[in-house]
């Protein structure tokens, strides 16, 4: 084997790379970039192309429109828009969270959504000042191994109790995460959050994602997990349903584990194209694919449900103002407070 | 006094000047929130994050110095069975990006977690840069002093540390610090296996915060931890010692009954840096059946390998350059701008990344999102890795050779480019290399300044995994690997050919 890896010298792998050259300056540069970008729409996407590339493909399919899409998370694209400043190529952020959007909203760097497109959607589920939408609605959920939790818990400051050392999977760094905390900090008040993150210290085992939380919820790691919901349906998508060990559940009487957040969008130029691409995530087929192949809420009117959880107006959440989870900053000091992060 | 031909130059103060951006780019952040930034500095958690930092870096160092170096001594000096396998199996690992064995391990074991899973992984991933450095310079190592030595009654170890380490050291030391700014600097790894350090509480107050301010205060503090790392590295790394090839008959030492203990831990190493990562790659592909997007595959492919060629050679031409300046020439000017080239080395990607976002958007929007500044990106992040590789190749070929050649009526810079250069090329070929394998692995800048729908293997693998979907996942980490492999095989063919010359002889 290694006599064979003598022959394939280095040099020659670098002769062949050195070819490699002139197709990548060719296709990095072409100066014809310049002319199309007055047609092209730039989206900036901190959802994964996996989920979303098939409804961007149906929007250029629809209006003719070529798109360029950027992948990334949803943090570093807007930390790039913020550092792109007015110059930012970018047309369309499309986001995961709502915390993101926040952070362009405050920096000035998001045009105002056009008010007959906000009218579409509750306006909770939008920004206060009308500089993003809300696209698609998910929810916070209990995921747990029904042989492991027979008694479901009512609240989710029951995770505190002593019974639950060392079985529940949390993802601190994960921005929905966060954004929970900070409902429970704007509903509940400071004291009461950091004494609950602090028993999580204790209880919880933690986690980078949502996604590997359920997994170790599936594979018995730990007992119960605190995700949102759609995590579990995409996993029941890969391996089956039938196939699923864990299940999904709520908590009781509006409590602040029920916390309901959205996936939205945001203008960062107000061309026409991008005003139309908006408009075309919260058409009937748009949202019909969120319902359908990604299991979220949609949410205008019109367009039903697919996943079996209750309808979102009757999800026990907690009354709160998705404007009002901005205050990202106080949450995170207490998370550290709390030795979380 | 002989003067740096002006190309040298002009490469060195380029690389130097790009170097520079995310420094000031961190300045700029700083000075912009002070009061911010001076609180985020001076908190217990900076202390905890010290400590966590520094006890990572410390262990992975010595433990990455001791697995390395011993696979390079068994393998080239002993008469250890299976020598040339186990050779490329310790080179392997290089070929594998770390956040890949992490997955790999976290699949295999689910609650593997903290501090001792994150020193085992990154010992794994980084022992191949000290096996590859020690073992090239262990087949250059003059034979004869070390016999010299042992017919005076020396015993083996004494040897081993009086004789062969010093003419090691330049390029070991070196090999360390790459390691040791490796850990600083990877994020990957380390915040799927949860441990906390400087680079990963950077990513997350971008990510939880969009705190730009305060991510710039704790990478300044990661910069001056660099400067302190390698000032120590300067102070202990020894002179390079010129000397030809040596010709000395290679005496394999023979282990006795030891090679039944070294024999074992060869093979388990192997099995936690190599083994264990592809078997659970192996079984991502069996658990899923999702059927694979072959034109994706192919586009992300050539994405890779292009890219990876391309920065190999740009950045292998920078790094000659310095280490002329520097171990040619041996001015302060060349000494500092070496210095400064590796300081930036240990920023974490996303910070060089956001660094030249900005610069590009806002004074060369020309260059933004082209092909050109991901390369000036990596430029930054991997000239170490050729300078490690080249500066030893560089400073060892004989000055006398340089004399005879200018006594004989040529110039000074053709001297350079007619003598140095063919000498050290097998040097300056191996950075390379190494540098096209690290840019195939990078994922955080790519992210950040590929051009908009330009995918490579580690984007792609990146995609797939975000979403969990392993089995979409496992072609491109596959591929990845397999694609690395090549310059690693390749560098550990290049580095042990020199036995089986000596060996013919």
């Amino acid at each position: 084997m290694t006599q064979l890896f003598k022959k394939l010298s280095l040099k020659k792998t670098l002769a062949i790379s050195v070819i490699a050259l002139v197709g990548v300056s060719l296709s990095g540069c072409s100066p014809a970039d310049q002319d199309l970008q007055d047609s092209t729409l730039t989206i900036y996407s901190g959802r994964n192309e996996n989920l979303v590339q098939q409804v961007i493909d149906d929007f250029t399919a629809e209006t003719g429109i070529a798109v360029e899409v950027r992948y990334a998370g949803g943090a570093e694209l807007a930390a790039q828009i913020l550092e792109e400043g007015q110059n930012s190529p970018a047309d369309i952020f499309f986001s995961q969270d709502a915390g993101a959007l926040g952070s362009l909203s405050k920096a000035g760097l998001l045009k105002a959504i056009p008010q007959e497109l906000l009218d579409l959607v509750p306006s909770t589920y939008s920004a206060q000042d009308g500089n993003w939408v809300g696209i698609s609605g998910r929810i916070r959920v209990l995921n747990y191994n029904p042989e492991k939790v027979t008694e479901l818990p009512n609240s989710v400051f029951d995770l505190a109790g002593p019974q639950w050392q060392g079985r529940i999977g949390i993802a601190p760094t994960n921005a929905s995460f966060q954004s929970f905390v900070t409902a429970m900090r704007v509903i509940e008040g400071e004291e009461k959050t950091l004494d609950w993150l602090k028993a999580m210290k204790t209880n919880a085992v933690l986690f980078e994602k949502n996604g590997a939380i359920l997994e170790a919820v599936e594979t018995g790691v730990v007992d119960a997990g605190l995700i949102n919901h759609y995590y579990w349906y995409a996993k029941g998508k890969e391996v089956g349903m039938e196939n699923m060990k864990s299940r999904i559940t709520q908590f009781k009487d509006q409590d602040v584990g029920n916390l309901i957040n959205v996936a939205g969008v945001g203008m960062v130029n107000d061309s026409a194209s991008a005003k139309r691409f908006v408009e075309y995530l919260l058409s009937q087929s748009a949202q019909e694919y969120f319902a359908s192949q990604t299991s979220e809420y949609p949410l205008i009117a019109g367009v039903p449900q697919v996943i079996s959880l209750p309808a979102l107006e009757e999800v026990p959440a907690p009354k709160i103002d998705l404007s009002d989870l901005d205050s990202l900053s106080e949450t995170l000091d207490l998370i550290r407070e709390a030795g979380l992060i | 006094m002989r003067r740096p031909p002006f190309l040298v130059v002009a490469l060195s103060l380029g690389a130097t000047l790009f170097a520079s951006l995310p420094i000031g780019y961190l300045a700029i952040r700083f000075i912009e929130g002070l009061d911010k930034a001076l609180d985020e500095v001076f908190r217990l958690r900076t202390l905890e994050l010290l400590g966590n930092t520094g006890l990572l870096v410390l262990s992975v160092s010595i433990s990455a110095f001791v697995i390395g170096f011993s696979q390079a001594w068994l393998t080239t000096r002993s008469n250890i069975r299976f020598a040339s396998v186990f050779a490329v199996l310790a080179a392997l690992p290089l070929a594998i990006p770390s956040y890949v064995m992490a997955l790999g391990y976290i699949s295999v074991f689910p609650t593997f977690s903290g501090f001792f899973a994150s020193w085992l992984v990154l010992t794994l991933a980084t022992s191949p840069y000290v096996f590859l450095a020690v073992t090239a310079s262990l087949v250059r190592v003059d034979t004869a002093g070390e016999e010299v030595a042992r017919s005076l009654g020396f015993g083996r170890l004494s040897v081993l540390r009086k004789i062969t380490w010093p003419q090691v050291a330049p390029a070991a030391t070196a090999s360390v610090l790459l390691v040791a700014l490796y850990t600083l600097s990877e994020f990957g790894a380390i915040a799927i296996l949860r441990y906390d350090t400087f680079t990963r509480a950077i990513f997350n107050a971008y990510r939880g915060s969009f705190d730009r301010t305060a991510a710039a205060a704790l990478a300044i503090v990661l910069l001056l931890i660099t400067l302190l790392v390698i000032w120590l590295e300067r102070r202990y790394r020894g002179a390079n010692i010129s000397s030809s090839r040596a010709l000395g008959k290679r005496v394999r030492i023979d282990l006795g009954n030891w090679s039944w203990l070294a024999l074992p831990i060869l093979a388990l190493v192997a099995a936690l840096g190599v083994g264990l990562p592809i078997v659970s790659l192996i079984i991502w592909s069996i658990l899923g059946g999702s059927s694979i997007n072959w034109d994706q595959l192919l586009e992300a492919l050539w994405g890779s390998f292009s890219l990876a060629g391309l920065a190999g050679v740009i950045i292998g031409i920078f790094a000659t350059a310095i280490a002329f300046w520097a171990f040619r020439y041996r001015t302060k000017l060349g000494a500092f701008i070496e210095t400064l080239s590796w300081a930036t080395h240990a920023l974490p990607a996303i910070v060089v990344g956001l660094a030249l976002v900005f610069f590009g958007a806002n004074i060369t929007p020309w260059i933004y999102q082209t092909t050109w500044l991901l390369l000036i990106g990596y430029l930054i992040l991997f000239l170490p890795n050729a300078l490690a590789a080249i500066s030893s190749p560089v400073a060892r070929v004989p000055r006398s050779l340089e004399d005879l050649s200018q006594s004989l009526g040529t110039p000074a810079n053709r001297t350079l480019f007619k003598i140095v250069l063919p000498i050290a090329m097998p040097g300056i070929i191996a950075g390379m290399a190494l540098v096209s394998l690290t840019v195939l692995k990078e994922l955080p800048a790519t992210l950040l300044l590929r051009p908009t729908e330009v995918d490579t293997l580690a984007t792609r693998l990146w995609t797939a995994t975000e979403t969990l979907s392993y089995s979409q996942a496992a072609p491109y980490a596959m591929l990845l690997i397999m694609l690395a492999g090549l310059p690693a095989l390749a560098l550990n063919a290049q580095a042990r050919r020199a036995i089986s010359e000596v060996r013919e002889k």
